[in-house]
């Protein structure tokens, strides 16, 4: 059973046109894929269709084998739970700190308070931002913001993972290092998938490419290895 | 605060152990049941300081749900003081002891001082048959007519003051005995007016109960309100929360809470506007009450009633919230 399946999927907006039009494809368990197109190429519809954020108006959505767009709402906060989601405009509360912020998930989740300390701290570790807990996050730059969304969205240990310009705030180095950061989750199973414009950088890290143009897609299917090793080792050779 | 790390610094060290894995994170159900509790522990704690550190922007709903309360309070307060009143009332309802007319006033006048020496009985009056006549002729106005009966056909009348504090049951048991006394008719007690005080107070318990409902009402507007404006104040994160896995329970908690806190606060500060209240009102009415030789006193609100008003308000202040998120929250979609 594939993580993710599109089964001719078409989203249209109301009033609007098209955003996707019957895209197909299956995202196996770890695999490790960027999702590419121009803007207003349907990127974050993709991804939002995945989270139950919209539905389609034709085909089917399959997350983790259970259909997403039919799915009752009182069972989409478990799906949303599954799914660690880093947002194009990061999302986060400046009305809290940032150990609030990552904390979120696992409150909701219900964890004790302890054992959402530590994971909270794991998370911030992974991003480099260990000793910014106290910090609001409006204190913090763009991409110190991009990395404590990161945090968030792994904190509770996602099957998938999904990054909508994860990287559109930080210089080329620092979106390297985030990159591999995904790469180390993929490494341990997490299936990821990375909306991204940054060409040069999906360039030299090879893996699978899924590319919308005006809501169609064209799948680079895995011309490159990304198997979880190859994966790693690949992102292993780039900070080289 | 410690210097921040680069993710350059951190990955230049060994390899780190990657923390994401895909099926580490199950949770049994007993940390799921405690995690479940102190999270409503938490919510409960956190709505509660929110509402008593920032009271500024909800001062209003307070002071408006206390006064909401008072109103249906005090008159409840009112009500229970008269209808224990009225007891006390009833225990000293007076009777009419009505003789047979054969009975002469002399043995009327003995009957009269033995009446007088019985238990329980503070004053006796007679009113001779004549005196009986005569009254009549004046409230009646049936003047000359009277005089074209042949006898008077009023009987005598001794009127019978139980003791003040004589207990309801003993003042029937007088009854009883003086309607077994040879010479006498029958007795009646006064009870005429008190009939009309308790339908009267009856009444007014109905009209307490209705407007009771109006505030009620009123209530759960305000709360609502209140809510809806701080959900309209919370929109963000309330988006953020379903977008990590936010039930919609775990959305609403805090906003019912409020409500819920909302009523308690509220009903805590009509108690004490009741008992100033009373505090106001019980002094005169003590000093009157001494005047008319009684040693009644204002009885304070209820432990009972001051129970079911808090109570009452609570439910009111959650059902107001729970009003207000049910047609607001489901709105707010990531
Ligand atoms: N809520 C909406 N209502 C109407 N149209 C929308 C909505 N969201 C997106 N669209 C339209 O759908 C198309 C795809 O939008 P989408 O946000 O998925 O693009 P994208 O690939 O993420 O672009 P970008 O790289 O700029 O973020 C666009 O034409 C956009 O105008
Ligand atoms: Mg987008």
């Amino acid at each position: 059973m594939p993580m993710v399946r599109f089964d001719g999927v078409s989203k249209s907006y109301p009033g609007g046109k098209e955003a996707l039009s019957k895209v197909s494809f299956e995202l196996a368990r770890g695999e490790f894929a960027f999702l590419t197109g121009h803007s207003g190429a349907g990127k974050s519809t993709l991804l939002k269709l995945m989270l139950q954020m919209e539905r389609p108006s034709k085909g089917q959505v399959f997350v983790d084998g259970d259909c997403v767009n039919t799915m009752k709402s009182s069972q989409v906060p478990f799906l949303r739970r599954k799914v660690g989601v880093v947002f194009q405009n990061h999302q986060l509360l400046f009305d809290r700190t940032v150990y609030d912020n990552v904390a979120m998930p696992l409150l909701i989740a219900g964890y004790q308070p302890a054992e959402a300390a530590r994971r909270v701290r794991a998370a911030l570790d992974s991003v480099g931002l260990l000793g910014f807990e106290r910090r609001n996050p409006i204190e913090l730059s763009g991409g110190e913001q991009q990395r404590v969304g990161i945090a968030r969205a792994v904190v509770n240990k996602p099957q998938l993972l999904l990054a909508d310009e994860p990287t559109g705030n930080l210089d080329p180095e620092l979106s390297e290092e985030i990159m591999k950061l995904f790469l180390r989750f993929q490494q341990v199973g997490v299936t990821v998938l990375i909306a991204t414009h940054d060409i040069a950088l999906i360039e030299r890290m090879g893996h699978r490419r899924l590319i919308l143009d005006h809501g169609t897609l064209h799948d680079s299917g895995t011309l490159h290895d990304s198997g979880p090793r190859a994966g790693f080792e690949r992102g292993d050779h780039v900070r080289t | 605060m410690s210097a921040p790390d680069s993710p350059k610094r951190q990955t230049a060290n060994a390899p780190r152990k990657p923390q994401a894995g895909a099926s580490t994170h199950k949770i049994s159900i007993k940390d799921r049941l405690n995690g479940w509790a102190q999270q409503h522990q938490l919510v409960a704690v956190e709505t509660l300081m929110r509402l008593l550190t920032k009271p500024l922007g909800s001062i209003m709903t307070w002071l408006v749900i206390a006064i909401s309360l008072t109103l249906p309070g005090a008159m409840w307060m009112t009500l229970d003081n008269l209808s224990q009143l009225s007891n006390r009332f009833q225990a000293s309802g007076s009777m009419s002891v009505y003789l047979k007319t054969a009975v002469q006033n002399d043995q009327a006048q003995q009957m009269l001082s033995r009446i007088e020496s019985m238990d329980g009985v503070a004053d006796v009056r007679f009113i001779s048959a004549d005196e009986a006549l005569a009254e009549f002729r004046a409230s009646s106005g049936l003047g000359e007519a009277l005089d074209l009966l042949p006898e008077n056909p009023l009987p005598g009348v001794i009127v019978v003051e139980p003791e003040l504090a004589l207990p309801q049951q003993d003042v029937i048991a007088l009854a009883d005995t003086l309607r077994s006394e040879s010479r006498v008719d029958s007795v009646e007690l006064d009870t005429a007016w008190l009939d009309r005080l308790h339908a009267l107070l009856a009444l007014s318990e109905r009209i307490v109960w209705v407007m009771g409902a109006l505030l009620a009402l009123g209530i759960l507007l305000v709360v609502g309100n209140t809510i809806r404006l701080s959900i309209a104040a919370r929109v963000d994160e309330i988006r953020v929360t379903k977008l990590v896995g936010a039930t919609n329970a775990w959305v609403r908690r805090p906003f019912l809470y409020t409500g819920l806190w909302f009523g308690m606060v509220g009903g805590l500060v009509s108690w004490i506007l009741l008992a100033i209240g009373w505090a106001l009102v019980s002094g005169p009415v003590e000093d009157l009450a001494a005047l008319y030789g009684s040693e009644y006193r204002l009885l304070p609100l209820s432990a009972g009633a001051a129970l079911v008003l808090l109570l009452g308000a609570m439910l009111l202040g959650w059902l107001g919230a729970w009003w207000s998120v049910v047609r607001h929250l489901h709105r707010i979609e990531p």
